[in-house]
């Protein structure tokens, strides 16, 4: 498996791809949806699929690929080699989705949340099947959110497939579980090959299992929280674990975006109250009011200086 | 527990980011670097910051452009003072005049250098040094040469006149930007299909005749603004169109019609309800893909009300 292409950036989401078997192209195929890395708040989610002819499902069944979440790294490695081996009739892709995308799409304006991410992701791995030449008849999906509503979105999404998703897919259907050891397996390997963006010098990698309830990794998101400018890209921004520790240890930031109580965000920019426009005036033509600049410069935030 | 996090102290500011005219930097004549001065703010009495170019050859305002949380990143570090500060050329005249204002009380002619003189802004006679000054003094005074000295006494009439042109620059610039003067309250980015029925001359006078208020004093101001023509607003009703005023009858006051025929049996006014913080997290958050909390209940057939 080529991670390259991923790591020469990061900070982006990358495809990486295996050869497009021939009978692929030829024979009916069925195909397998699976993630790896959803929970945790470090290092990225890779969505994997795995396709083989329809007719090639028990030689997958042989490979003995099921169950892979029980497996150790190891196994999952050698597993994955067996797959490699059978290129000649398996094929896979993986979407490698970097902290950095997870974090700004559901921090961006319009929000992104991780399940339409997901979805979207699902279907550009199914579609990059499909423009491949790959004769998809069936897909196998794990659900993410409501199940009926997902094998509706995509049935409709790719009209003539079979699509079928079902909770615990990976240790129902082989081609799902060969579709988990692929996107566990480039995981495992971007997470422990992880190119450091930030000049940190020598990083402790003793981070436990990435996961946010994890004592290990909040003492290591603790460890590397910079006040000012947060953590390091290989953490998920988005991550309410993060956001908090955030809040307590780093910097106080007012977010002008944020929705402030009205009468709060007056306070604040020491606006005149709406009553001091009614009522008597205290005397005359505002003489006791010191020089009123001109909205030429108040409008444009320009005030002039005594001292710099 | 983990340590503390080290940050650097809040050390006092020594840099500024700044936007300055090209002639401020340029020192290769008078070998002397420009300065930042405190000088007598003409409009309020008070210090503000000028900068004088270098050899006092031009004098220049300085204006901040400030807006809460702003720092900026100067290549690898970071500094607090998020301020942007303007220096732009400025006509060293509108701080002179008002030594020349108050000498002039005396009626005397007199030589500038006894004229400009501050004990709390010494530095004000460098004002003299500006390639403008002493030779556009007689825009605001009458002069007089005995032998090879120059005296000068205020003169306001001049000065008027003076003030009247930079007003009649200022609305030329004004229109040339299109800033808007009107009264009313006008995004800056909204842009207007029709041509400018909005913006009356009158508008413009009054809004030049205030940016250059800025720069003189209220008594010079008030005498602008009625050498310009312009009545002194000074309550709200003079802008105001006419109050429509209806016929005055005697017969009592009823109802032209019934209001209430539009209300339907089940239009009941209820005070806009506040979001609690709770709601207000939820709202922002994207939910495609949840399934709401309703439907884990089901709602009861309301009654029919009649």
């Amino acid at each position: 498996m080529n991670l390259n292409p991923f790591e020469a950036d990061n900070s982006v989401s990358c495809q990486l791809t295996s050869e497009i078997p021939e009978v692929c192209r030829t024979e009916d195929c069925c195909l397998g949806i699976d993630e790896a890395g959803r929970g945790p708040v470090l290092g990225p989610m890779v969505y994997g699929i795995c396709f083989c002819p329809v007719s090639k499902k028990e030689n997958l069944k042989d490979l003995k690929v099921a169950d892979s979440k029980t497996l150790t790294e190891a196994e999952r490695e050698n597993l994955f080699q067996k797959l490699d081996e059978a290129k000649s009739y398996v094929g896979w892709a993986l979407q490698v989705l970097s902290p950095n995308t997870i974090s700004t799409s559901m921090l961006q304006r319009t929000k992104y949340n991780l399940n339409a991410l997901s979805h979207d992701t699902a279907i550009g791995l199914v579609q990059y099947a499909l423009d491949s030449g790959v004769q998809l008849k069936e897909v196998y999906v794990d659900t993410v959110g409501p199940a009926e509503k997902y094998e509706e979105k995509l049935s409709k999404r790719f009209p003539g497939i079979e699509v079928t998703v079902r909770p615990k897919a990976d240790s129902l259907f082989p081609v799902v579980s060969a579709a988990s050891i692929c996107a566990k397996v480039a995981r495992d390997r971007v997470v422990k090959g992880w190119n450091f963006a930030e000049d940190l010098g020598e990083v402790d990698a003793d981070y436990g299992s990435g996961y946010p309830n994890d004592p290990k990794t909040k003492a290591w998101l603790l460890k590397y929280l910079d006040p000012v400018f947060g953590y390091p890209q290989f953490v998920r921004f988005s991550w309410s674990t993060a956001q908090t520790l955030m809040d307590s240890k780093a910097v106080t930031v007012h977010w002008d975006d944020d929705e402030e109580d009205g009468e709060k965000a007056a306070q604040r920019q020491n606006n005149r109250s709406m009553l001091s426009y009614f009522g008597a005036s205290a005397g005359g033509n505002d003489q006791n009011l010191t020089h009123q600049t001109h909205r030429f410069f108040t409008d444009r935030r320009l005030k002039s200086l005594n001292t710099l | 527990m983990a340590a503390k996090k080290k940050r650097t102290p809040n050390v006092e500011n020594d840099s500024w980011v700044v936007v300055a005219a090209d002639s401020v930097i340029d020192t290769q004549k008078h070998d002397s670097d420009p300065a930042f001065v405190r000088l007598r703010n003409p409009s309020t009495d008070a210090a503000s910051l000028y900068m004088l170019g270098s050899g006092d050859v031009q004098l220049y305002e300085v204006k901040a452009f400030e807006e809460g949380f702003h720092s900026w990143f100067v290549g690898q570090t970071v500094q607090r003072d998020g301020r942007l500060i303007f220096v732009t050329p400025m006509d060293p005249l509108y701080l002179i005049l008002p030594y020349l204002i108050k000498s002039g009380k005396e009626g005397k002619f007199q030589p500038m250098d006894q004229v400009i003189m501050d004990e709390e802004f010494p530095a004000c006679s460098r004002l003299l040094s500006c390639t403008r000054s002493l030779d556009s003094l007689h825009h605001v005074a009458e002069e007089k040469k005995v032998g090879s000295l120059k005296f000068h006494r205020y003169s306001q009439e001049r000065t008027m006149n003076w003030l009247k042109k930079k007003v009649e620059r200022t609305i030329i610039a004004l229109k040339k930007r299109n800033i808007s003067v009107g009264e009313g309250v006008k995004s800056t980015t909204y842009i207007r299909v029709k041509s400018e029925a909005d913006n009356h001359e009158e508008d413009y006078l009054r809004y030049a005749h205030g940016l250059i208020s800025e720069y003189i004093s209220e008594d010079l101001s008030k005498a602008l603004l009625s050498h310009l023509g312009l009545p002194e607003l000074t309550s709200p009703k003079e802008t105001e169109p006419p109050s429509k005023k209806r016929k005055l009858s005697d017969k009592p006051v009823e109802a032209e019609e019934d209001y209430t025929k539009f209300n339907s049996a089940d239009f009941a006014r209820k005070p806009p309800k506040k979001m609690t913080a709770a709601q207000k997290t939820l709202a922002k958050v994207d939910k495609t893909g949840m399934k709401p909390m309703s439907s884990f209940f089901s709602t009861k057939v309301k009654a029919e009300k009649k």
